[in-house]
């Protein structure tokens, strides 16, 4: 067994599996997280409930971090920064400054879990007033107010009595430069769709997308329900703006099933923001010196069976800092690097 | 009934008929709904197109049996109205729409949107079934629907000159198929007397009969009295 432990950077889904699994494997793991607490976006969001299972994200995430802390080959670094690394596969120097001193950290390997962000409306290229009308809002804001248990108008205080979602804002868009799908909107949307009409059930709800991406399970889970049960409005046809009207917000856009044009009111919009590579993910990849795709997500080394090795030997990463990812890619993606974090730096040892 | 105009356009009556009561159209549409079968008869739709990529009926006209899946799901009465007012009717009734991947039928849809509109006593109806007073005719009365001796020399030029060959022996061509039952002219094949008084009793008990009522007043006076006739030679009261 190595003595070097096996460095974790960042403390959300991705990075509490590689920790868990690593720390259960026999390693000594250090955790580093920027934020002062762990569980990564999901809890820094307000998320109500994980998709697709709709189990509180509190709960679900919290019982992973306290069986996680319970390890005792675990250190876990909050309020951290990586700074800098030296050193090779087997023997890496990591500087990492917490509470306002640097420390360097000595490891075998590394697996970055830096996750993503959501993309910020502000810069979609439609017109949707984000940042100008109080009542279009993105997903992460309806997740928390979810969470609360409190939907309302954020301009009047008033329940909702129409609200859409519009999918792909941020993704698929040449123009923003985001090409990739995002993967979990579309289930997101539906799930968060379901628990607006369970909680307002005189609120008519719509989605317009320029296709619906349930892939797996989720179609039955998530979609089908969301259509069959909770009579969610799903409307193909992208929207090209929102304008006040009155007090109400004008959708503008196409209803390509009927074929025409559509106009119509609603009281809350809802931007299906995608993923996007977190700060500290594009930061990550400079200091660790691994290579980023075109979108500035690390760049997975050797696909399509290789999902979790980077361009550096030694150092592998997990999660949404690789790229779009849903939850249970996240945990699969962070036990595989953990593993083979391990793994690596025994072929070292041995070598 | 919702009071938003339930539609997603830019005019106010997208559907047309502005001048029809959204009363009375969402009443039509909660009759659709309320039918027993519809439950089965739509789920949901994602828009796949296979419904019009096999119907025979879109190939000619412009008719979509996505778009009467989508306005029912969508449960958008002012389009379900515009369509039960000229869509439905451009349906042959093929139920090729079956192939559906979430198992909805949008043919079976189409069937109970007739209905209403037949039990409503909508204009269209009439219109729609106002060509086929014969066969209505021939079915409720025979059980069986265009028969033999409806190849007139003339009648269907359209279906080429073998019509007028045939029509000449017609007794004998008939007589010339292998199956006896179609040794018939003036119905389709032969029909036994037990199954006409049942058919009878069930045009009559189901509603059936005076679904007609509406659509063709003389046509329902005519078979009510051939039905009443027969039933009472049985000796078999309503």
């Amino acid at each position: 067994m190595t003595d070097k432990p096996i460095v974790v950077i960042g403390g959300g889904p991705a990075g509490i599996s590689a920790a868990q699994t690593a720390c259960d494997l026999g390693a000594e793991v250090v955790l580093i997280e920027q934020r002062g607490f762990l569980g990564g976006t999901p809890i820094a969001e307000n998320y109500a409930s994980l998709t697709p299972h709709m189990r509180s994200a509190e709960e679900v995430v919290g019982a992973m971090v306290e069986r996680l802390t319970a390890s005792t080959s675990l250190e876990v670094l909050l309020d951290a920064e990586v700074t800098g690394l030296s050193g090779e596969a087997g023997a890496f120097a990591l500087d990492v400054a917490a509470g306002g001193a640097v420390r360097t950290v000595d490891c075998a390997s590394i697996v970055v879990a830096s996750g993503f962000r959501h993309f910020d409306p502000g810069r979609e290229t439609q017109m949707y007033g984000y940042y100008e009308y109080p009542d279009v809002i993105a997903l992460q804001d309806l997740e928390a107010m979810l969470k609360a248990g409190d939907v309302r108008r954020p301009s009047n205080g008033e329940t909702p009595k129409r609200l859409c979602f519009i999918q792909c804002v941020g993704s698929r868009d040449r123009h923003i430069g985001n090409e990739y799908c995002s993967k979990v909107c579309c289930g997101v949307a539906s799930k968060e769709a379901i628990e607006v009409r369970e909680a307002i059930p005189d609120c008519e709800v719509f989605i317009f997308y320029i296709d619906m991406r349930m892939y797996g399970y989720w179609e039955s889970q998530i979609y089908w329900p969301a259509q069959e049960r909770h009579h969610v409005q799903y409307v193909k046809g992208i929207v090209s703006e929102v304008l006040a009207k009155g007090d109400k917000l004008l959708v503008r856009g196409e209803d390509t099933t009927m074929g025409r044009p559509m106009e119509t009111l609603m009281d809350m919009v809802v931007l299906s923001v995608g993923m996007e590579p977190s700060a500290g993910t594009r930061k990550l990849a400079g200091i660790l010196g691994v290579e980023q795709n075109k979108y500035g997500f690390i760049q997975a080394a050797n696909p399509p069976l290789d999902t979790v090795s980077t361009s550096k030997p030694g150092i592998f990463a997990a999660g949404a800092a690789l790229g779009p990812a849903d939850l249970e890619d996240c945990a699969s993606s962070g036990a595989a690097a953990a593993a083979r974090a391990l793994s690596a730096a025994r072929m070292v040892i041995g070598a | 009934m919702p009071t938003a105009t339930p539609a997603h356009y830019k005019n106010d009556s997208p559907a047309g008929f502005p001048d029809v009561d959204p009363g009375y159209k969402h009443r039509l549409f909660e009759q659709v709904m309320a039918d027993h079968r519809m439950p089965d008869y739509i789920y949901g739709c994602y828009e796949c197109g296979i419904c019009v990529a096999v119907c025979p009926s879109a190939r000619f006209y412009d008719f979509s049996p996505r778009r009467i899946a989508q306005a029912v799901a969508r449960q958008d009465f002012e389009l379900v109205f515009q369509q039960m007012q000229e869509d439905i009717w451009e349906c042959s009734q093929c139920f090729s729409c079956l192939r559906c991947p979430r198992g909805n039928n949008p043919g079976g849809i189409i069937t109970v949107m007739r209905e209403v509109a037949i039990n409503e006593g909508l204009a269209t109806a009439k219109q729609a079934l106002e060509g086929y007073s014969r066969i209505i005719y021939k079915i409720m009365s025979t059980g069986t629907q265009v028969s033999p001796d409806m190849l007139q020399p003339d009648a269907f030029p359209d279906w080429g000159p073998e019509v007028k060959d045939v029509s000449v022996n017609l007794d004998l061509w008939r007589r010339a198929l292998p199956p006896e039952t179609h040794h018939t002219t003036s119905t389709g094949w032969s029909v036994s007397e037990r199954t006409l008084i049942e058919l009878y009793l069930i045009w009559m008990q189901t509603g059936a009969l005076s679904m007609i009522k509406d659509v063709d007043e003389g046509l329902h006076m005519i078979l009510e009295e051939v039905m009443e006739e027969r039933l009472e030679e049985e000796g078999i009261e309503i």
